[in-house]
Parts: structure tokens; sequence; C-alpha cells
């Protein structure tokens, strides 16, 4: 979708040398995919990100948008095909929330009904109610509702490919974790190619299908984040990266991918020996007691019962160390299972039925395979 | 006190006529100051070199005395038969006219938020279309305090063109002073400032008018 061959920027300093903001960049983002340029201030990122919109002109290199060589496009059309989102959000103050989110539709002179109507849409994509705010002003709203107009304003008229500049960067860590997920949510139903400058690890990881990473102008490694995190290219990535790389990488496995092979689900009236020859038969330490309706009550070890041990599995059962949703990540669960001081956990569904349970050992045993691609599913 | 109403209630048709003959001088003067000011103060924003010669130059006129103005206008207009009257009155409220309003626009656009240029350039709008849609829009308040100056001050200046015969409200004046008559200069120095302080509070109003509403107070 967008390929970069050689992409180089000199900017001339007078009466110094040169200062080389990108150094033959060549990379390719697939369809649909979100990557993240990342690195620390000063890395050439931004000046990659720009010189895709001509905003900032390039000295050598090429780049192509669906096979498209951009030089043979007027940089004014080009941008009113890139959806352009950055970090001082810029929506006009003269104009009113409708107008600023119809701007480029109204450039290419599209139809004013249809586009009004796909304002509304946008705006309850970002749970922002219409009917209030689109005849408001962009000063009567705050800077987290702004930039869900700063972003479904690049969107609006319906651009394949979208360029972020720390889009999330000025909004408080609290509405900019509800603000990152909106958008993942969002650009699944969409489907855009997003870049994405970032300087925040912990939010490539999040929101990165890809992630590159710069320094000096040159692409140190582009990889997905799983692979990033764990083969980290050379040094300067993995000291940026951080130390705590393997749990960062927790966060990129969901609970479901970690629940063990078996559910060792058991009911209340299960007589005791059966359970301890099953659970012996599994090696299994842990058995759930599941009620009528699916759910987890209570858990009993291996330990507690032997094979020839009279009475039924409630009455030895110990209450639960809480339970984890199957859609969290491992990151999250090993933070719940530190906090209860417990090895294990039950996973549930949306309605509390029990899954199976996770248990440190596994996620220990998974971070310790070769990196898989996001979505791949442990056989 | 009697005198100045007697006065004033005989010969207003008088007074009426030399105010109108003022505000002509000064509109007319204002307004094509308007039509190269703002324009020149647009193009100034993209050369700072530029900018800074033209505000020198613009500061240089205002500082001229608008007796001395009016005496190098004489000479230089008698080369076209327009030494005195209308004419070179006219002239020097537009070159007073140029430094508030090339100045404010100047100002005004240069100080406008550079993360709106750049999303408006990087939304795809030409040059033009931005500054219509946007950078005018947002300068204009400070566009019309610099117009609302340039009226307001010129109000003073027109008053002296009497003196080279451009007529106007300058005419009372001068009468009162030549004929020691002291109600027809306080009539006529009442008059002008009157007109100097409706004009600065009309002007005000159409400023409030045409401030976009998103950057005004009042909201719904």
């Amino acid at each position: 979708m967008i390929r970069l061959e050689n992409l180089t920027k000199h900017f001339e300093m007078p009466g110094k040398e040169p200062v080389i903001a990108a150094n033959n960049v060549s990379m390719e983002v697939g369809k649909g995919e979100i990557c993240i340029f990342l690195g620390p201030s000063g890395c050439g990122k931004t000046t990659a990100l720009k010189m895709i919109n001509k905003l900032i002109p390039k000295t050598s290199g090429k780049i192509y948008i669906d096979n498209k060589d951009t030089d043979n496009i007027d940089p004014i059309a080009l941008r009113r095909e890139i959806g352009y989102v950055i970090q001082q959000i810029g929506l006009f103050p003269n104009l009113t929330i409708e107008a600023n989110i119809c701007v480029v539709p109204d450039l290419l002179k599209m139809d004013k009904q249809q586009s009004r109507k796909k304002a509304r849409e946008l705006m309850e994509m970002v749970n922002l109610d219409p009917n209030i705010f689109l005849k408001r002003y962009p000063r009567e709203l705050s800077g987290g509702q702004q930039q869900r107009i700063g972003v479904i304003r690049a969107l609006a008229a319906d651009p394949p490919v979208m360029l972020m500049d720390e889009p999330f960067g000025a909004i408080d860590p609290i509405n900019r974790e509800v603000i990152q997920d909106e958008f993942l949510k969002m650009n699944a139903e969409l489907g855009k190619t997003v870049l994405f400058v970032s300087h925040d690890i912990d939010e490539a990881v999040k929101m990165g299908d890809q992630i590159a990473i710069f320094r000096e102008g040159i692409l140190e490694q582009c990889d997905t984040p799983d692979e990033i995190l764990a083969n980290p290219a050379n040094n300067f990535v993995k000291e940026f990266v951080g130390s705590d790389r393997a749990l960062k990488r927790l966060k990129l496995i969901p609970v479901s991918e970690a629940i063990l092979p078996f559910r060792m689900a058991v009911n209340p009236d299960d007589p005791l020996g059966k359970v301890a020859d099953k659970m012996r038969s599994r090696e299994a330490h842990i058995a759930v007691m599941v009620g009528p309706r699916g759910r987890a009550r209570g858990y009993i070890t291996k330990e507690e019962i032997n094979s020839d041990q009279s009475g039924v599995v409630s009455d030895y059962s110990d209450p639960l160390p809480g339970t984890i949703h199957e859609n969290d990540n491992l990151h999250d669960a090993v933070s719940q299972m530190y906090s209860h001081a417990t090895d294990w956990m039950p996973v549930v569904d949306d309605d509390g039925a029990y899954k199976g349970y996770i248990t440190q050992h596994i996620i220990a045993s998974l971070l310790g395979e070769a990196p898989r691609k996001r979505g791949d599913r442990i056989t | 006190m009697e005198e100045i109403i007697r006065y004033v209630g005989t010969n207003y048709p008088t007074i009426f006529k030399l105010t109108i003959e003022h505000l002509y001088l000064v509109s007319i003067s204002v307004g094509v100051a308007i039509l190269t000011g703002v324009p020149i103060g647009v193009l100034i924003t993209k050369d700072k070199k530029l900018a800074d010669a033209i505000l020198y130059i613009a500061s240089v006129i205002i500082t001229i005395p608008s007796v001395a103005m009016f005496g190098l206008m004489i000479p230089l207009l008698s080369m076209v038969n327009r030494g005195i009257g209308f004419w070179p009155a006219a002239i020097a409220i537009f070159l007073y006219s140029q430094l508030p309003i090339i100045r404010n626009t100047y100002t005004a656009i240069n100080n406008i938020d550079p993360a709106l240029r750049e999303a408006a350039k990087g939304m795809g709008m030409s040059d033009w279309q931005r500054l219509a849609k946007v950078e005018i829009p947002l300068a204009v308040p400070v566009i019309m305090a610099g117009v609302r100056m340039a009226v307001v001050m010129n109000i003073a200046v027109a008053t002296i063109a009497v003196y080279i015969g451009a007529g106007g409200l300058g005419t009372i004046i001068n009468e009162g002073i030549t004929g020691t008559n002291s109600t027809k200069l306080i009539v006529g120095a009442v008059a002008v400032s009157l007109l100097a302080i409706i004009a600065d509070y009309l002007f005000l109003f159409i400023q409030k008018m045409l401030t976009p509403k998103g950057l005004s107070g009042e909201m719904s």
C-alpha cells in the first residue's frame, strides 16, 4: 500500500554540514495496517512522515502509494487523499465542529448532504453526541473531545491512508488509553492504512501492527511489535524498548491464547475419588468447581484429595482467587495474579461462564517460544 | 450657551453639509487604504525583510505632521493641476491610514497558530483557500481594530485639510479662529469630537459583528 524506497532528506545548514534527517529509508506498509514510526526526538520520524504528504520536500528516493509514484501527483490533490492528524489538533476556531469535519469533503466538492451525514456517523463512532456537538465551536470542547474531532476530520473524506503525528501525545494518560482503544476499534472497522508517529514504546506496542524504529535518520528495525520486543536488531533498539521488554510482550498476548488445553471443570456433587483420578491422568494441579449455569464457584487442588477419599467436591472447595476475562491481555493477568498472590487464575467470558484457566508456568513458557505474529494462535 | 444653540439652529444645513463633506473625505480615503493595506499586510507575511522595510516606511509617513504633509502634497499635485482641494487631503489621509491597517493585518496573520496553518496545508488547502477560510476570518477582528484607529485618527487630520481647501468641519473652526468667534470655534470643535466618538463606537460594533462566532465571548 505504502512503499518507501531509499527515502532521503538532507536539511542544508548554511556554513555547516547538512543534517541528514532521513537516510535511505526503505520500508513497506500493507493495506489496513498500522505502522508506528518510533524513536527519540530528532530521529527523523516526523520528517519521514511529512515527506509522504509532501509537507517536507524529499531530497531523493521514492514514495509509492498503492503502487503510484507520488512524484506524479500534485501535492494539494495528494494531501486531500491522505488523512492528516497532528498533535496540536489544529481545529479551525472560526468554524463549527460540523464545518471542521467537512473541510476536506467540501474542498473536494463532495455532496454536502452526504458529507454532513457522514460527519454524524463518525461522531457516533467516537462516542460524541452529534446533536450536542455538531453546531458547537472547537473552544467549547475539552482537549480529548477536540482530538477525537481531529481524528474524524481526517477520516471524513474516506481517505485510504492516514498520517498521524503524535496524535495522542498531548492528551492526559487516562483519556489517551480511551481514545487509543476507540481508534483501534474504529480502524478495525474502517481498515485504513495508518502511519503513526510516536515516541512512546507502550503506545507503539499497543497500536502497531508494525513498528519502525528510527535513529538519526536511519531505520534501525521495522517489524512486528512482538519480533522487536523478542529480537531487537541491535543495542540501540534493545535499549530503546527497555529492559522490561519481556513484560511488554505480555500485553500482546490475549488471555484466551494461554488457557490450558483442559478445562478441568467439575461439578459440586462429583465424588472426590473420581476427580482425583481425572486430575492425575491429566497431570493437572487444579480442578475448578462449576455451578449449573457454567460459572466458576471454587476450586480444589491435587494436594487436598486422593483417590480413595469419600465425599464430594463442594465439601473441599476453596474460594477462587478472582477471575480474568478471556479478552484481557497477559500483562493484566500477571498483574492480577501478583496482587492476589496466586500462580493461577480462572478465565471467564462476557457472560461470566468459565472457559478454563491459566498458570504462571504456561505464561513463562509462552514467552520462551519463538515470537509470533499478532493473531497467530497457539496450537 | 444660548448663542451656540442659536448658531446651530440657524446654521444646521451648513453644519450638516460640512459633516458630510468631512465623512466623505475620510471614508473614501480610508476605504481605498483598506483595499491596499490589507493585501500589503498579507503579502509581507511571506518575507520578514520586506515586512520590516514596509512597516518602517509606513511608520515614517505617519510621523510627518499633517500640515507638513499637505505642504508636500501641494507642489507634487500641482503638476497635475490638483494642488489644492479634495485630492491632496485624500491622498494624505490614505497614506496616514496605511500604517495601522498594514501593521494590524501583518501582526494578525503572523500570530495565527502555526498548527492551524499546518493542519490547513496538510488537509490540502491551497494558499488562497487557507487565506480565505482560515487566516483572514481569524485576522478580521485585529484588522478592523486597525481600520478603526485609522478612521478616528483621520477624522482629526481631515479638520486641518481645510487649509488646503478640502472643506469639511475644519471650515467652521477656521472661521472661528480667523474671526475670533468663539461660538463657531466651539461648535466646530464639538462637532469634530462627536464625529470621532461616534465613528469609534460604530467601528467597534462592526468589529464585533465581523468577529467569527467561535472566537467571540457569546456562544450558543
